[in-house]
């Protein structure tokens, strides 16, 4: 629902999206590094809340929708730095229902808008992140290529006529 | 920028501010007319009477769409409502479930508003109207109907000129018709279609 409120510009958009993507998926010990400085309590805008979500898909990703299954998020809304009205807003929406992920990735986004932190932070977190993740799609990867199997096709006889197949 | 960045909280705490909200809310409909503080344990958004805003976050939920006056289209109090309560707004007041009509903006007419049906008469629109003030026994309208023990009177400042008339019209349609609350920053008044108002001049 948070979609109606952005009117950032295009680019921006994109930037946050990638980002919240990324954290959407971070382990909470990496989050906890790279936030150690940020713990203090924010000024809530809302509280982290689970709940469940209808996921949906399409079949071969092009058919129609259908219902996949429900899962449980958690997500919370907050602003850091309370005296000051225009502070960012940092919003998170997490799988589970850890309240502290979702809090602390709502820290996260915050920062991340707030361009004197950005840059640091985008070192000090983003970066290992995505290569934390890589390293896990990898490892995913590699396991399952060992169960990879090799069927042996036997090639088919062309001895029928061609038109034994079109009737 | 985004309307995110003039958010402010809602309720304090979640559940008991809106048991709170909708406690005074049926108390307001139960003694038509009797002006209520409405308890404000909540930040509010800077447009619109705290009363007002504070009825509606208790009140909406996601299913219910709600219409805004001119006034407060695309104000913080439109996105703060939407934001913690996960209402729909739509701009036509007659698929509306709930009006919220600012101060100084025009009164929609009653009648044109969802009205019920025989067999559905909940199925109406509930009207939320801005006032400046609200003064129990003073001379301004006397009213009659369920819930008042003979008469009871109240003062309106701030309200369009032609309500009383057409409220009549509201109250002859019973039990189809909307219900209206009336609200100032801190209290609200409420005004079901049972009741009757006769309005004295001067």
């Amino acid at each position: 629902m948070f979609q109606t409120y952005d009117h950032d510009p295009l680019a921006a958009t994109a930037d946050r999206q990638a980002w919240m993507a990324l954290l959407a998926r971070a382990p909470v010990r990496m989050l906890d590094e790279a936030l150690a400085d940020h713990q203090a309590t924010p000024q809530w805008l809302r509280q982290p809340e689970t709940g469940l979500m209808m996921v949906q898909g399409r079949a071969g990703g092009t058919g129609e929708r259908f219902n996949l299954g429900e899962i449980t998020v958690t997500r919370c809304a907050l602003r850091l730095n309370p005296l000051h009205l225009n502070a960012p807003v940092g919003v998170a929406y997490v799988l589970g229902r850890n309240h502290r992920q979702a809090q602390l990735v709502a820290v996260a986004d915050a920062l991340l808008q707030d361009p004197t932190q950005r840059d640091a932070l985008a070192v000090s977190l983003l970066a290992p992140l995505r290569q934390h993740l890589q390293h896990m799609q990898a490892q995913r990867h590699q396991r399952a290529q060992t169960t990879k199997v090799d069927f042996m096709t036997v090639a088919r006889e062309a001895t029928g006529t061609p038109n034994e197949d079109a009737e | 920028m985004n309307a995110l960045q003039n958010m402010v909280a809602g309720f304090d705490h979640e559940a008991y501010g809106s048991q709170a909200v909708f406690r005074t809310a049926l108390q307001a409909l139960s003694h038509p007319g009797r002006p209520l503080d409405m308890p404000l344990n909540m930040r509010l958004p800077r447009q619109g009477h705290g009363a007002a805003a504070a009825l509606l976050l208790g009140l909406l939920d996601a299913d219910t769409p709600v219409c805004l006056s001119p006034g407060l289209v695309g104000s913080d109090a439109a996105a703060w409502l939407r934001f913690h309560t996960g209402c729909s707004e739509v701009a036509d007041v007659t698929q509306a479930q709930f009006i919220w009509v600012g101060q100084g903006d025009a009164l929609p007419q009653l009648h044109n508003l969802r009205q019920g049906s025989d067999a559905y008469p909940d199925q109406s629109a509930t009207c939320v109207i801005e006032v400046h003030n609200l003064h129990a026994d003073e001379a301004g309208w006397r009213l009659q109907g369920p819930g008042i023990l003979g008469e009871r009177t109240l003062r309106v400042q701030g309200l369009a000129a032609d309500f009383p008339s057409q409220w009549s019209r509201n109250h002859a349609s019973f039990p189809c018709g909307v219900d209206v609350f009336l609200a100032t920053a801190t209290q609200i008044v409420g005004l079901p279609r049972s009741t009757r108002i006769i309005a004295e001049e001067g």
